[in-house]
């Protein structure tokens, strides 16, 4: 039996094929093509919640902001607060009165000409609690704010905050344009800022596309006349775009990509040491965990270099304090308790904690800590404590184990803030960290830092605080991470802010 | 009353029930938005304080009879997080899910429907083994890997995909094809090896029917008895099932948006879940629903196209 092929579908298929073929090769301009030198594309590994600076605490959002507001002051490349939108300030003796003097003659992308009054519609706007910004609490020592002129402002204080410039430089101080705010401006899909690049384009979860404002107030910046921000979670397919040309530069690299990435000889792998102390947290309200001695065991019973190299990079830093290591606040002190299994079983038995079984929650979706709690698992079996790790998802994370304090041991990074209070609050005092930590000199040390202006002074009181958390171990402290970004190889001033982690395109060319 | 009215009365509590399963299974699991919003950096007072700002803090029954009332008014409530109302997102996101979802079809169905009456004209040869044997390959294979397979084997490779993004239809047809082409592959891969089977199985069984043998007796060429009369028979189950899977592939496609960075309803869906935003979560999940209610709705009409035998009063 032979079949006969019906003609007409047949041919009707092989047109439909025809037009397919065509259709994609009008469109053969290959993707991966370089593009011009004044356009920039960047691969960042997620997308902004809202571009309303208030309405977010989320660092992705922050990261595009940055480029599309300005604030008060910035930090620099070491972290330090040095001037923005305004030129300079000054501060009361009592540390309770801020004011500060404007730039000329900055404009909002809509024209407008910032002024005192934009400064004090803005944080009024974050203070108001119909705003629902999530960060209103950073500004809640404000009590007052005037505009003195058009280019003075004057923020009152009702207590000294030592913190308060930094908190200014954060994403969240983000100036906003009076008038805007007057008529209920919908900044979350409209931002309107001083900053150096507009919203041009914006498809949430795929791409933003910002280009040059003309206006900014930077003569000469930015030097790039549109910046693609593509939103890949895909951390392979941020390293074969990279590699194809498809992308200019790529917010992280993972280590274990590195050797490929360096290979390449059209591509650039910048290294910059983190804010992130990584810890594995221990829950001090815990029966067994209450003694000093079981917690000083699990120290030594934790190879920290090899959990640090093995799960975190080569080459992540260990630290023996709670401070990353680039901060100005750190301070170097021998390990306190050194990996010592034989020493941390005999401080388990001193203690009348030998085989015990502690529960360890690793948080999803962060595979690195989920190796360290691999290894740690292991390095506690060595000393005869069972640790029973407990994958759980990031909600579930923050709900039980952070805020619930149903845990025994989890490990989990702390990110850097700009001022060391920001770190530090709350460890020492009865409630108010997830540890559960008591000590009532840490909480009066950490409380006197925090209306301290005199910057060595509080250095010196911070360094007595660390010290003494350090001995009291409420967290086995393993180390700061480098973070791995790359480029093209003709990409220059590509450039990720230290402990704020946003990126700033001002400058970059390629 | 007409079978069309009916069917879409009947959809009403479907969705209902959906919705409210829903939102009792956001109230089940650990967490809030405020807390996700707060992350590490999250003090007790500043917790209580955006629960309160956020209205976390009235009763549930409460909160969802006002959710209730508001969906009944078309309107699907304002997102926490995105700031932003729920019907806009939805709006933007539905036509890439949609374009995912039916391409994916038309790559299940394009691979399927002539492998499987090859196959099953053919049973049990070399070449029906093949397909039997390939099929069993595209089950097994997850979508998601399949789709990064494709995106480092071939997108990063030939530049022709690129490796991430959705262009809208509105930006040319050219573009949108582009963009669409490998996680429709990646997505239809799975659906066209489950299909293949039933294609041969359907084919198969017709073939052995006694009009089948009446209409060669009669002297009719084997690709006509195949094309009117076996294949007119074999589809039906073939379309059950297809229309089922489009309905199935609009959730399937979370997997593949994500590797793909296209920004569809599924990814919405995600995030919403990860940040816990409610209002997020219930809209993408009833728009999810609905659409599964109107395929199956148009699928059973399509029925009476099919076979002239089944009618609706």
């Amino acid at each position: 039996m032979r079949s006969t092929t019906p003609r007409g579908p047949a041919a009707r298929w092989r047109l439909a094929l025809l037009i397919l073929a065509a259709a994609l090769a009008a469109v053969g301009v290959p993707a991966g093509a370089q593009t011009p030198r004044d356009r920039f594309t960047f691969a960042l590994s997620g997308s902004p919640d809202t571009l309303d600076p208030q309405g977010t605490a989320a660092t992705l959002a922050f990261q595009v902001n940055k480029s599309l507001f300005d604030t008060l002051v910035e930090p620099d490349d070491e972290g330090r607060i040095v001037p923005s939108l305004a030129e300079s300030w000054t501060t009361s003796a009592d540390g309770l009165t801020w004011t500060f003097r404007l730039r000329p003659n900055v404009r909002f992308h809509h024209g407008k000409t910032l002024d005192a009054g934009d400064v004090k519609a803005t944080f009024e706007r974050i203070l108001n609690p119909a705003t629902r910004s999530p960060k209103r609490s950073d500004f809640a020592a404000i009590r007052s704010i005037e505009a003195v002129d058009p280019l003075t402002v004057r923020f009152v204080l009702g207590e000294r905050f030592a913190p308060f410039l930094a908190t200014l430089a954060h994403g969240w101080g983000a100036i906003l344009p009076a008038d805007l705010i007057a008529r209920n401006h919908e900044f979350a899909t409209r931002p309107v800022g001083t900053g150096p690049f507009t919203v041009a384009e914006w498809q949430r979860d795929s791409l933003i596309r910002l280009s040059r404002f003309d206006g900014y107030w930077i003569q000469g910046e930015p030097r790039l006349r549109e910046v693609l921000i593509r939103f890949v979670p895909e951390s392979a397919v941020k390293v074969a775009g990279l590699l194809a040309g498809e992308f200019d530069a790529i917010d992280a690299v993972a280590f274990l990509d590195l050797p490929r990435v360096r290979a390449n000889p059209n591509v650039r792998v910048i290294r910059q040491v983190t804010s992130l102390v990584n810890v594995v947290a221990i829950n001090t309200s815990r029966p067994a965990l209450r003694d000093v001695r079981v917690r000083r065991a699990l120290w030594h019973a934790i190879d920290r270099r090899q959990v640090l190299q093995t799960a975190y990079g080569q080459e992540s830093v260990p630290v023996n304090v709670f401070m990353d290591v680039v901060s100005p606040y750190y301070v170097s002190i021998p390990d306190p308790f050194p990996y010592d299994p034989e020493r941390a079983r005999r401080l388990l038995s001193e203690a009348g904690a030998s085989g015990l079984t502690l529960d360890l929650a690793l948080p999803q979706p962060y595979p690195a800590h989920i190796e360290a709690g691999q290894l740690v698992q292991a390095m506690l079996q060595r000393v005869g404590v069972t640790a029973r790790p407990r994958v759980v998802e990031w909600g579930f994370w923050l709900s039980r184990v952070f805020a619930g304090g149903e845990y025994d041991l989890t490990i989990i990074g702390h990110t850097g803030k700009l001022d060391p209070d920001g770190r530090l609050a709350g460890y020492g005092t009865a409630g108010r960290n997830y540890v559960r930590y008591e000590n009532p000199k840490v909480e009066d040390l950490i409380l006197a830092g925090r209306i301290t202006t005199n910057p060595e002074l509080r250095k010196r009181i911070y360094a007595e605080a660390l010290k003494m958390m350090a001995e009291d171990a409420p967290m086995v402290y393993l180390g700061t991470p480098v973070l791995y970004m790359a480029t093209r190889q003709g990409v220059r001033n590509f450039r990720q802010l230290y402990a704020i982690d946003t990126f700033d395109f001002r400058k970059t060319t390629k | 009353m007409p079978l069309v009215a009916r069917r879409l009365l009947a959809v009403a509590p479907t969705v209902l029930v959906v919705a409210t399963v829903t939102f009792l299974a956001l109230q089940v699991i650990p967490g809030d938005i405020a807390q996700v919003m707060l992350g590490v950096d999250a003090r007790p007072e500043d917790l209580a304080r955006l629960r309160r700002e956020f209205g976390l803090d009235r009763p549930l029954v409460l909160r969802y009879l006002e959710w209730l009332g508001h969906l009944a008014r078309g309107d699907l409530g304002t997102s926490i997080t995105y700031r932003e109302p729920v019907a806009r997102l939805i709006v933007a996101r539905m036509p890439v899910t949609l374009s995912v979802a039916l391409g994916a079809m038309v790559v299940a169905v394009g691979v399927a429907l002539p492998l499987g009456v090859i196959a099953a004209r053919r049973a049990w040869s070399p070449g029906d083994l093949a397909v039997l044997a390939g099929s069993q390959l595209g089950l097994a294979i997850p979508t998601f890997w399949l789709g990064i397979l494709l995106l480092l084997g071939l997108a990063a490779a030939v530049p022709l995909f690129p490796l991430q993004g959705y262009a809208a239809f509105s930006a040319g047809p050219a573009e949108w094809l582009r963009h669409l082409t490998l996680p429709a592959v990646a997505l239809g891969t799975e659906r066209a090896a489950a299909l293949v089977r039933l294609v041969r199985g359907s084919v198969l069984e017709e073939m052995t029917r006694d009009y089948v043998r009446t209409a060669r007796g009669k002297g009719l060429a084997a690709a006509v008895v195949l094309r009117r009369h076996v294949l007119r028979n074999a589809l039906i189950p073939v379309l059950t099932v297809a229309g089922l899977q489009l309905g199935y592939l609009m959730g399937g496609t979370i997997v593949i948006e994500q590797v793909f960075g296209l920004p569809g309803l599924g990814r919405l869906l995600l995030q919403g879940i990860y940040a816990r935003d409610l209002v997020v979560v219930q809209g993408a999940v009833i728009t999810i629903a609905l659409t599964f209610a109107l395929l199956n709705l148009a699928i059973d009409l399509l029925y009476t196209a099919v076979d002239p035998r089944i009618t609706y009063d």
